[in-house]
């Protein structure tokens, strides 16, 4: 991979009487899928938002293609697509109208217009709703617009701020498709935020953030590889009987997952579960072995695990605090 | 400058696209000129004693109010037009718009351009009520009609943008406007000839921009300078400032120089408001 396309150092953010963003670092080269993880209210958007000029930081700089996020704000803006949380489309236009909006915003040559229209919606497969008004369109099909409109002016960097929250499995799924088509079609880096776990495994590095500061970064893979070995999840007919009994015969700390399963952590999985089910008296009715999922990894670096129904009260005012207004 | 052209060109096209919008439009100087207009007509030519002989037969309250009408139809039309700024904000298109390289001041001007151009339109439309209330009107006060209701427009468009820039919801824009409109609409000669008013009343008719700008209006379709001097002192038509009887051009002069104030304020004021 070549250069580092984002840099930023000791970048942060501090409203009235909350830290949002505590200062971090952390650098993307180009090329790369670099995803953002962490519960809502972490400072995801917050970090994007300062990277994509929206909001000023409190300290620290960031660059983007070699441009200063604060002093040099146009240039950035012409080198970043972004797609936010919420859909940023004037729904009472078609999808060409869009399009042909956002190419004069960020003067797309006249003559490249027609071009780009056409490649940035067969990417996204909607050629054929070119002249539909965007209200007709399902969630799915507005976000897939979305993307494709951050890409008519070629930009180097594409922000995705959540890009599949809020819609149904099947449709998350295409989009990342698209997304990983992106990078193979336009070898463009892309900097992307989520809270779904399996959403991060597909990135080149993640860098875990909790509480407005960065706990990890590095490929999913290491981060993995630190959480120490492989996990074993079993069920039995008595859970808190097999809990104390595993605990005492093997010094591991065994957690009770909301299905009422029991899981911990060995380094040697596969030759432990011979064993472990031909000595162990417990009631064992099902044995599971796997690797270490991020979740497994937020939850070793922070104890908690990555909830992503409930909102908590910072959440709510880290909303109502984000976007221009 | 094409950014400017884009954002005038979106509120162009939506305009034409909503139809509700277009024929409501029509509904308020329908029924202002109408109901009210026709209504007001015979109570005030009695009033003024207009059912005997002399120059005063001569007034016609439906025909005095036509201008304001349309004073009232672009003044409604350009404030209202700041609204999208606001609902932009709300439905999320504003980041669209300012996450782009274009520079606030362009967008700004966009929006007012945009407003002004939706105005005249609607301005124009109120020329179809020509032929039922018997006002002549030939193609080239309509000629004349035009880069006024223009520059009125773009008064009231940047007063509209001021204020959308100040404010963060479309029930808080729409209450600011509701209170403006009325006093504005009252104390400018659109509804009732400003004559022998209280003098703290006549200062408000002479700040408020509408008052030169329907003036501009009455000036271009009711022919003033062809009336009898006391059918004119009747319908209001000597506007005065400090004893001076205003002229034309120097109206012009006036609004323009409220344009400059305005639109300055707005761009101002929308380039600090948003990051």
């Amino acid at each position: 991979m070549g250069k580092n396309i984002v840099e930023v150092t000791g970048l942060k953010k501090y409203y009235k009487d909350f830290q949002a963003v505590k200062g971090i670092d952390l650098t993307v080269e180009e090329g790369e899928i670099f995803g953002f993880l962490g519960p809502n209210g972490a400072g995801k958007s917050t970090t994007i938002n300062m990277l994509s000029t929206i909001t000023n930081p409190t300290g620290g700089t960031a660059k983007i293609n070699g441009y200063d996020n604060v002093k040099e704000k146009n240039k950035v803006r012409e080198s970043i697509g972004l797609i936010f949380q919420e859909s940023t489309l004037d729904e009472k236009l078609t999808a060409n109208e869009n399009l042909m909006l956002h190419c004069k915003f960020y003067k797309v040559p006249k003559n490249k217009r027609e071009e780009r229209i056409r490649e940035v919606l067969q990417i996204v497969d909607l050629e054929d709703k070119r002249s539909n008004i965007v209200e007709t369109f399902s969630g799915g099909m507005k976000r897939r617009l979305e993307i494709a409109r951050g890409l008519l002016h070629y930009p180097r960097v594409l922000f995705l701020d959540e890009p599949t929250v809020g819609l149904d499995p099947q449709t998350r799924n295409h989009i990342w498709e698209y997304i990983l088509k992106l990078k193979e079609k336009a070898g463009i880096t892309i900097f992307l935020t989520t809270h779904y776990m399996d959403e991060a495994e597909i990135c080149d590095r993640v860098a875990v953030m909790d509480h407005g500061e960065l706990i990890a970064l590095d490929t999913p893979e290491k981060l993995k590889n630190d959480v120490g070995g492989d996990i074993i999840e079993i069920s039995t007919t008595d859970n808190q009987d097999a809990k104390k009994k595993i605990e005492e015969s093997y010094q591991v700390d065994v957690t009770e997952t909301s299905e009422g399963k029991l899981t911990f952590q060995v380094s040697e999985g596969s030759s432990f579960i011979v064993d472990f089910v031909k000595e162990s008296d417990i009631p064992i009715q099902t044995v599971n072995l796997r690797r270490p999922t991020l979740n497994d990894v937020f939850l070793h670096l922070t104890g908690r695990e990555i909830r992503e129904e409930t909102v908590s009260q910072r959440d709510l005012m880290k909303r109502s605090m984000r976007g221009p207004h | 400058m094409e950014g400017i052209y884009a954002i005038w060109q979106r509120d162009v096209i939506k305009f034409f696209r909503d139809k509700a919008r277009l024929f409501g439009s029509f509904a308020m100087p329908f029924m202002f000129l109408i109901l009210f207009g026709s209504g007001m007509s015979g109570a005030l030519s009695s009033m003024i004693g207009g059912n005997t002989a002399g120059p005063l037969a001569d007034f016609d309250f439906v025909e005095f109010m036509f201008p304001g009408i349309i004073g009232l139809t672009v003044f409604n039309t350009a404030i209202f037009s700041a609204l999208s700024v606001v609902q932009d904000k709300e439905f999320g298109y504003m980041r669209e718009i300012l996450v782009s390289p274009m520079s606030r001041v362009s967008i700004a001007i966009g929006k007012v351009l945009g407003g002004s151009t939706v105005a005249v339109i609607q301005g124009l439309m109120m020329l179809v009520f020509v032929p039922f209330i018997g006002v002549s009107i030939n193609f080239f006060m309509v000629l004349k009609l035009i880069p006024v209701m223009f520059l009125v427009a773009f008064a009231i468009s940047s007063i509209g943008l001021l204020i959308a820039s100040s404010l963060k919801t479309s029930q808080g824009f729409q209450m600011v406007v509701q209170i403006l409109i009325f006093p504005m609409l009252f104390l400018s000669g659109a509804m009732f000839p400003l004559n022998g008013m209280p003098a703290w009343m006549d200062v408000i008719v002479k700040i408020n921009p509408l008052t030169y700008s329907v003036d501009m209006f009455k000036k271009i379709i009711l022919q003033p300078e062809q009336m009898a001097p006391a059918l004119r002192e009747a319908m209001g038509l000597d506007l005065t400032i400090f004893d001076h009887v205003i002229t034309f051009s120097q109206e012009i002069i006036v609004v323009l120089i409220i344009s400059v104030i305005f639109v300055t304020l707005a761009t101002i004021k929308f380039s600090k408001s948003e990051g």
